[in-house]
């Protein structure tokens, strides 16, 4: 890898910069608070899907691992049960193995926020409010995307509307299998998750946020969401994504409060490579009120609001 | 060859859907959901169309081993352009659809290299940087001092290029023929 200095971006740069500012103005508007918080910790959530940077603390003959947060939540999980209430986070955060890319970077600028007593439809509504706050509509890459309202999906209508996959075939791995393999996909050694993930990015993400209006689309299959919560029908939990124009923006779920569902979770993750943050169930279990968040990437959001099709086109450095 | 998804890179020609195709992106990444995919835009080869396929970065692809032949670039008609193979005085061609944006910068006469398969030209392997001379341009207007000020130029093949202010009218730039920009003088 090299370094560029890109300085033909400082104007988009400056967009970047006024996203940013704003969404600092409106957390303090609605009375969040801002946690500055490390990015190295000896302890993480096990999620097996991240890859992970790992570096070293050397004090004279000891040494301890330390691992770059991949999310923040770890640490604002710890406050939330503490009672700081609403607060956000604005900084790095880094994800191993994810090469730098249009929509891509192994290090990247997240925004996460928490919301007490709300559920991820409450949530819904702030991130709404926050990109008016930002701007009312935008044009981007030609079309007018408005952010008076959600267009909202379920994935399951999702999967039915745009992969002609039913409800029945979606939540039976043996039956979503069989249905990928008639579809042409390589299925063979594959697991439902992975079979799951390539066809949604093949066929249902590129059609999100197209209709003029940012998508919601809610309610994935729990095979996708660790820290959230189930919902009645105990197959789905309740987390939502959404969409501009075939491109993900943020990720929000009902925060799973209950240590005891969290504890048998983390043993299903697998194998990772760190400490697995036991911290994090004796936080739940010293008791989390009900709250729902949100991570959504800046430099993304950013690109959306610049007219821009690849992060790095915001940057003044670059490492490619 | 076979090889993983997740090995992939621009400018590599696979089978999809029974098609040559060409990898013109590919971007690994973790969804965060299930599996790491490998995105991939693939130019089909007969039809110029460019579509989009995720896959699981760690499925099989077929890539196909082409040879590369230094052909000399005759001249182009509407709808493709000519070469030579300066050995055995054979003749091939491509659609200029196929090529893409980067004939603009070719110059007749100039050497460069066909991507071969099974004997058939599949497309150029574009040069990294080419080297033409500025035949129209205006002169830098007085007092304009802004720093990394632009203007068009036309260089020889005709492909209007943004070059810095100074650059003046007779002389030799390079570009880079992919992204279209000017790089320097020579």
């Amino acid at each position: 890898m090299k370094i560029h200095a890109t300085v033909k971006n400082l104007e988009n740069y400056k967009i970047y910069l006024q996203v940013e500012k704003a969404v600092h103005e409106f957390m303090e508007a609605n009375h969040y608070l801002k946690v500055e918080l490390p990015v190295l910790s000896p302890t993480l959530i096990p999620e097996s899907y991240l890859e992970i940077f790992e570096t070293e603390f050397k004090f004279l003959d000891k040494k301890e691992k330390l691992y770059l947060t991949p999310s923040p939540e770890l640490f604002i999980k710890r406050l939330l049960t503490h009672g700081v209430g609403d607060c956000y986070y604005l900084g790095k955060s880094f994800r191993n193995a994810d090469p730098p890319a249009s929509l891509h970077s192994y290090e990247f600028v997240m925004l996460e926020f928490y919301k007490m007593g709300v559920d991820y439809m409450g949530i819904a509504d702030v991130v709404l409010k926050l990109l008016q706050s930002i701007k009312k509509q935008i044009i981007y890459q030609g079309k007018k995307i408005s952010f008076e309202k959600w267009e909202k999906i379920t994935v399951s209508q999702a999967f039915e509307k745009y992969a002609a996959i039913s409800e029945k075939e979606l939540f039976n791995h043996k039956l979503f299998i069989s249905k990928a393999r008639l579809k042409g996909y390589q299925t063979k050694n594959f697991t439902y998750e992975d079979l799951w993930s390539q066809i949604y990015s093949q066929e249902v993400e590129p059609n999100l946020g197209k209709n003029g209006y940012p998508t919601l689309i809610y309610d994935y299959p729990k095979e996708f969401a660790a820290l959230a919560k189930l919902n009645p029908d105990d197959r789905t939990t309740q987390r939502f994504e959404f969409y501009i124009n075939g491109i993900e923006l943020g990720d929000c779920y009902t925060e799973l409060t209950d240590w005891k569902e969290q504890e048998i979770r983390f043993k299903k993750e697998g194998k990772v490579i760190h400490p697995i943050d036991k911290g994090y169930i004796e936080a739940l279990k010293y008791g989390l009120q009900d709250c729902s968040g949100i991570a959504i990437g800046l430099e993304r959001l950013a690109m959306i609001f610049a007219d821009l099709t690849s992060i790095d086109q915001l940057k003044l450095i670059n490492i490619v | 060859m076979r090889i993983n998804a997740g090995n992939l890179k621009k400018g590599e020609f696979v089978f999809f859907q029974g098609a040559i195709c060409q990898v013109q992106k590919a971007d690994f990444y973790s969804p965060g959901k299930g599996s790491a995919l490998m995105k991939a835009r693939l130019k089909n080869l007969v039809s110029a169309k460019n579509v989009e396929y995720a896959y699981k970065s760690n499925e099989q692809v077929e890539v196909l081993d082409v040879t590369s032949v230094e052909m000399q670039y005759l001249y182009k008609d509407n709808e493709n352009l000519y070469f030579m193979d300066e050995r055995t005085f054979n003749q091939s061609s491509l659609p200029i659809s196929i090529v893409g944006e980067i004939t603009r910068f070719f110059k007749e006469g100039e050497k460069m290299f066909v991507y071969m398969y099974n004997d058939k030209p599949l497309s150029i392997r574009p040069p990294s940087s080419v080297k033409l001379k500025i035949i129209e341009a205006e002169d830098a207007a007085k007092g304009d001092t802004v720093s990394g000020a632009k203007k068009p130029v036309k260089v020889e093949t005709g492909a209007i290029v943004m070059v810095p202010i100074f650059v003046k009218i007779g002389e030799s730039i390079s570009i880079n023929p992919e992204t279209g920009e000017y790089t320097g003088r020579v």
